[in-house]
């Protein structure tokens, strides 16, 4: 991708994040807004009356924002990889259950208080990572089971049936736990406010790491596009890219979870849209998907925050109305094309 | 002879026949119950009582606390399912009431009277306790005045008028000694903040029309969210944004973790706030808070010995 290109996007995503920084339930100047960063960064003290709109800004606003951008990207990417891998369009983490399956590892984490020392909330990421994982490999046994050709209905099929699968057993686990269950059903409702520093970094980390993971596929999932066989012989390691992938997106898609609880639609849409201005190269789509993501779901957080004001409307409700939108034109308007 | 004998026998026979019915005659009736006691409940229902009751289902918490502060405790056969103070309510038997209440429990206590909210689908219950020959009265307290007009109710129903009063009186003492004593320490300037979820669960606050509120306007300080009506919704921005002078929080401390004074006086984005710099940060009993029954004035007492010590 050229230099000038991601240059481009990046400074489009920084204006989103400012814009996004900027609104919320309490009114602030983007001047106000701007001079709290700009103080904090530089470790000015500030006065008493502006000391309420550096804690909102600093302290409410920006890491949630940039909690958002980040689990943006992530899903995007994640999604992007496995509809390569499995060279299916409708394929994405909450289409096939993974998240669905990294939400059930996360509850049971809370219900039966695994936690891991010294890491808040370690436990629920660890569960989700593995459950994340878990999910993904018996989805595609069990499509692999019925179907050899593992077509597109069968797959997302399964997905649809683990899905639901996943929610049962996390509304049994609701009703028998007593005094946790309305910890665990606020979780549920998955959202992002809350985030801190902290949460911003571990989903940073992951992502560089499993980001870094997936770039170094991107040639073997171009390969891919012509069917599993066809890429053995050209000399993929099949075996291994499918392995890559599939844990780093379970990984990701585990601490994503575990962050903001199920947030759908993204990673199906935004690889879509991207697609159809980069084209099917993954050298470009991933990346682009990434940037788009990451915008697409600040948005769609910002309108979260501002539409029911001061309510807070879970982002995920957000992303499947205007994710649905979205995929209805898309696909209305690939299938006129034909 | 015998003809003589026999009709001295028919008429001996129809005479004490005629007497025995005239013996068997109703007393007269409407004979007039100097026991009878007419009451409007606070649903506007007018409903008679033959004598004062003796046996008392109360589903509502704060009404079964009414009933013990006035000492018709004893009359207390049946209980809500959050119906938890007094200690000695705990051994009474109770009605299932998170949701619905089925009328067949409270029939089967057998009792006299039974005291209602207005959440019960009440409509669908009351026709049904009625035919069952049961009494039933609605409590719908929102604000301290009507709380004083439960009280009385349900100590005219349970005979125990005087005692009533006496509640009503102590508590409107205790409110009165209140105000006089904040008018002298003067908190117009201050704002305190009222928690009633915590920020994990979304945070809710208590508005007008509250007994949180009410409280506010006695001990004369200002309530962080009096543009909000009720409980509400609000966001954790508003709350730094207003910066309260005093935080009271309703939330349960479940005995894992961090209590919840602990836990606001550590959240981040909370630092600078008036509240949290000076640790102004109080613990209230919910129950107690919102409950109109007759701790109020105890709830009132707290709230403001809290503000006047910090």
């Amino acid at each position: 991708m050229h230099p000038a290109e991601y240059a481009a996007l990046a400074l489009i995503t920084v204006a989103v994040t400012i814009l996004c920084v900027g609104a919320g339930s309490v009114e602030i100047t983007p001047i106000d807004a701007f001079m709290a960063i700009w103080n904090s960064v530089f470790g000015k003290t500030v006065s008493v009356s502006d000391e309420s709109i550096r804690s909102i800004i600093v302290f409410v606003r920006l890491p949630r924002v940039l909690a958002v951008g980040i689990v943006g990207a992530a899903l995007s990417l994640c999604g992007g990889a496995i509809q390569g891998l499995l060279r299916n369009p409708l394929a994405d983490g909450s289409t096939l259950g993974v998240s669905s399956g990294a939400s059930l590892g996360a509850v049971l984490a809370l219900a039966l208080g695994i936690t891991l020392p010294d890491f808040p909330l370690g436990g629920t990421m660890v569960m989700s990572m593995i459950f994340a994982f878990l999910s993904l490999c018996l989805i595609l046994f069990l499509s692999y089971r019925i179907d050899r050709s593992l077509s597109t209905n069968t797959m997302i099929l399964m997905g649809v049936v683990f899905s639901m699968f996943a929610n049962s057993s996390i509304s049994l686990i609701i009703a028998s736990v007593g005094e946790k269950a309305r910890t665990i059903t606020f979780w549920t409702m998955g959202s992002l406010a809350g985030s801190d520093y902290a949460d911003v970094l571990v989903l940073a980390l992951t992502l560089i790491v499993c980001g870094a993971a997936l770039r170094s596929c991107t040639t073997e999932l171009n390969a891919f596009a012509f069917g599993e066989d066809n890429a053995r012989n050209v000399g993929v390691n099949v075996r291994r890219t499918k392995m890559t992938v599939m844990i780093a997106t379970s990984v990701l898609i585990g601490v994503c979870v575990s962050a903001g609880g199920t947030i759908g639609f993204v990673g199906l849409v935004v690889p879509h849209m991207t697609r159809a201005i980069t084209g099917p190269n993954h050298k470009k789509s991933l990346p682009f998907s990434m940037f788009f993501g990451a915008i697409f779901l600040m948005l769609c957080d910002l309108v979260s925050r501002v539409i029911a004001s001061p309510k807070q409307i879970p982002v995920g409700v957000v992303t499947s109305f205007i994710g649905a939108v979205l995929f209805i034109y898309i696909f209305g308007k690939s299938r006129r094309m034909k | 002879m015998m003809k003589r004998i026999k009709l001295l026998t028919l008429t001996l026979v129809m005479a004490l026949l005629i007497a025995a019915l005239a013996g068997c005659a109703d007393s007269p009736r409407g004979e007039q119950n100097n026991e009878s006691i007419t009451v409007t409940d606070m649903s506007g229902r007018e409903v008679t009582l033959d004598a004062p009751a003796k046996r008392v289902v109360v589903i509502n918490a704060a009404d079964c606390e009414i009933l013990y502060s006035i000492g018709a405790g004893d009359a207390v056969v049946g209980r809500g399912t959050y119906c938890n103070y007094p200690e000695e309510v705990n051994s009474v038997q109770i009605v299932p009431s998170e949701y619905q209440i089925d009328a067949e429990n409270i029939i089967a206590l057998e009792p006299d009277l039974v005291i209602l909210g207005t959440m019960y689908n009440p409509d669908q219950n009351i026709p049904i306790l009625e035919q069952a020959r049961i009494k039933v009265i609605i409590t719908s307290p929102a604000t301290i005045e009507e709380v004083y007009t439960a009280i009385d109710l349900i100590g005219v129903v349970t005979g125990k008028s005087t005692e009533a009063d006496v509640v009503i009186d102590s508590m409107k003492a205790l409110f009165e000694d209140i105000k006089s004593k904040s008018k002298e320490a003067n908190f117009a300037e201050k704002m305190v903040y009222f928690e009633i979820s915590p920020l994990e669960y979304g945070l809710w606050t208590a508005g007008t029309g509250t007994f949180m509120d009410e409280f506010c306007s006695i001990i004369g300080i200002n309530n962080a969210f009096s543009d909000v009506s009720g409980w509400a919704e609000i966001s954790e921005e508003q709350v730094i944004e207003r910066n309260p002078d005093y935080v009271v929080t309703t939330t349960m401390y479940s005995g894992e973790g961090q209590n919840p004074v602990e836990e606001i006086l550590m959240r981040k984005a909370w630092q600078g706030i008036a509240a949290v710099r000076n640790k102004a940060v109080f613990n209230a009993d919910s129950d107690k808070f919102s409950r109109p029954g007759p701790r109020l004035a105890e709830a009132a007492q707290q709230l403001f010995e809290f503000v006047a010590d910090n």
